[in-house]
């Protein structure tokens, strides 16, 4: 119940933002909401798995790409072309993540950064299908009760409303027994494998729902934006994900919505700095991964500890991991 | 066959950058388990301390490349106490999305100073050609190539046959056991850095003439060293060094005989085949699972 009345609130917050909030600031709220799906779905990988994926953005582009060019070169109704191009992705982060998921670490993590350059590359010449560099243009806006979502508020409406669907999902796997053998296999890989759990399974299962929660905010972003290039699915973006979901602390949904939100904002807050923004906003991140470890999350387990006045904290899921060395 | 001679030597002196950006990379991983993507952003800060000596303040040469290598090591020591320290028991991930941070703000940081548009550094060699086997052959190419194997050569003395460098890899092994042998294992953890900093601004001085240097050249840079680190070996000095010239060769042969477009494929495809098939590189990692 608490959880239905969480993502309620969460629409609602959404839906006061898309009255008060200028064209430019539903724009980035929108990406910001775009951003959020994606990172939910990197968190199974990485928050409950532990798998360090550097590739989210690839089977981003990988969803949008095959929607852009369903319904641009066949005529394909979005909605018809947005599943086949999910469950394509999803098919294609399972294959991948077969023969990569037995990498560990910073292997996997530069295993996964190379599929998302090579990706960024094959967008980039193989032109016929992608267009190359110049993207894919004129993908039609999608069509709800016969109206065309165009407007950045309506497009909110919509894109809040599969953030909540799809939140909700991964919080019910988070309770459920799959979550759970997710982050034992995160904890360790040995004991899970003891119990009789399937490591590589649980992996690749982790990684596919992953790579398809990408392959979603992909089919958003190329309806929202209604064009596409290589340039929107590099492996920056991918970086910035893992980023957002650390920022907002691993493992849970909740922060890696604030950290989607948190990272699409910051660079726009400090741009009255002018030119030097970026530097700062590098600065600004690296001050939030030193203070807080646990991410924005870990500030507000403090402090709802503190309200509470008891010391029944939840066990912190970082301090459990061995750092890198003791 | 002139061809060819060309594009070898070519190939090998890009080779020998990415193996010096490597080796930084490299020595910083094995003694501090630190896998730094701000690497890339090291070269290029040596080639534009390169900028700042030699085009902007118009130094002579040796002592303008002098001034931007004292430049980086001193950049290396505060990357040591600004970055390093404060994440040093993180995960490896928060010092993954940490380094990147850092790059970010040390490329825009160079953005600022120096702009957008691209700079061209002059070489010792400017504008020498030697011909051989009837290829004109850029003299800066193979000093180049000569440079990076005399410094490999020195670092491979430091390493072995001094008591600094026997500190340097006792710290590698195993940091606690190191420290009970009364080591000064901060002081060696910093010199690690100095050193990997230099390293990073002799190949960004090196590569300055060979490119036109933008402020956005670290992140290609990054990939092709962690490449090179792959396929060599993860933590392996040989490694590097051979990783390092087989990514520089695949890019210049492959742009020619291949295809330009799609250049940098063959060196990213032997990289995650690599990690698929031989996940220890060409010369294996001697310290297994540190991740």
């Amino acid at each position: 119940m608490r959880l239905v009345l969480g993502f309620a609130a969460l629409v609602a917050l959404g839906a006061a933002a898309s009255l008060a909030g200028s064209e430019y600031g539903l724009r980035l709220l929108n990406l910001a909401v775009i951003a959020a799906v994606s990172v939910v779905g990197l968190n199974f990988a990485f928050g409950y798995a532990g798998l360090i994926t550097l590739g989210q953005s690839a089977f981003a582009g990988l969803g949008a790409y095959s929607l852009a060019i369903l319904t641009t070169r066949l005529g394909w109704s979005p909605w018809l072309a947005a599943p086949v191009g999910i469950a394509l992705t999803a098919l294609a982060a399972a294959a991948v993540g077969l023969p990569l998921l037995r990498l560990k670490g910073h292997y996997l993590a530069l295993a996964t950064l190379g599929l998302n350059v090579s990706v960024g590359i094959v967008a980039a010449n193989w032109i016929e299908v992608t267009g190359g560099t110049n993207g894919i243009a004129g993908i039609p806006a999608l069509t709800l009760f016969g109206r065309p979502l165009t407007g950045e508020r309506a497009f909110l409406w919509f894109g809040l409303s599969v953030l909540a669907v799809l939140s909700l999902g991964a919080s019910l796997l988070h309770r459920s027994r799959y979550g759970r053998a997710m982050m034992a296999v995160r904890d360790d890989e040995t004991a899970a494998l003891m119990t009789g759990l399937d490591v590589t399974g649980i992996k690749v299962a982790a990684f596919t729902l992953s790579g398809a929660y990408a392959a979603v905010a992909g089919c958003l972003f190329a309806l929202h934006v209604q064009f596409i290039s290589p340039d929107d699915f590099g492996y920056a973006h991918s970086i910035t994900s893992l980023s957002m979901l650390i920022v907002g602390g691993e493992g849970s949904i909740t922060g890696a919505i604030l950290g989607a939100v948190l990272l699409t904002f910051l660079p726009e807050w400090l741009r009255f700095l002018g030119q030097g923004y970026l530097a700062f906003f590098g600065l600004m991140m690296l001050a939030i991964l030193i203070f807080l470890p646990r991410g924005l999350m870990g500030l507000v387990e403090t402090w709802q500890i503190r309200r509470r006045g008891t010391a029944e904290a939840r066990p912190a899921t970082r301090a459990a991991r061995p750092a890198v060395r003791s | 066959m002139a061809d060819f001679l060309q594009l070898l030597t070519n190939g090998l002196a890009l080779g020998s950058v990415y193996a010096l950006a490597a080796i930084g990379f490299v020595i910083v991983y094995s003694a501090t388990g630190v896998v730094n993507f701000a690497a890339g952003q090291f070269v290029m800060l040596g080639t534009f301390a390169g900028v700042a000596t030699l085009n902007d303040a118009g130094w002579p040469l040796p002592v303008g490349y002098a001034g931007a290598l004292v430049a980086m090591g001193l950049f290396g020591l505060l990357f040591y106490a600004a970055v390093y320290l404060p994440l040093r028991h993180s995960p490896v991930v928060t010092i993954i999305i940490g380094t990147v941070a850092i790059g970010i703000t040390l490329q825009n940081a160079a953005l600022l100073t120096f702009g957008s548009w691209p700079f061209r550094l002059v070489s010792p060699f400017e504008g020498m050609m030697v011909e051989v086997g009837g290829a004109q052959i850029p003299v800066h190419a193979i000093a180049v190539v000569l440079g990076t194997a005399g410094l490999i050569g020195l670092l491979w003395l430091l390493l072995n046959r001094t008591f600094l460098g026997m500190a340097m890899r006792a710290v590698a092994q195993d940091l606690r056991a190191a420290r009970l042998m009364g080591l000064r294992v901060g002081a060696l953890l910093a010199f690690t850095w100095v050193l990997a900093a230099i390293l990073a601004g002799v190949a960004g001085l090196m590569l300055g003439p060979m490119w036109f240097a933008d402020v956005n050249m670290g992140d290609p840079i990054a990939l092709k060293a962690f490449a090179a680190t792959i396929i060599g070996g993860f933590g392996s000095l040989p490694g590097a060094i051979a990783g390092g010239i087989f990514v520089g060769l695949t890019e210049v042969l492959g742009a020619s005989y291949l295809s330009s477009a799609y250049k940098d494929l063959i060196a990213f495809g032997a990289m995650i085949l690599f990690l698929l098939v031989r996940p220890q590189g060409i010369f294996g990692e001697r310290i297994q699972d540190r991740a």
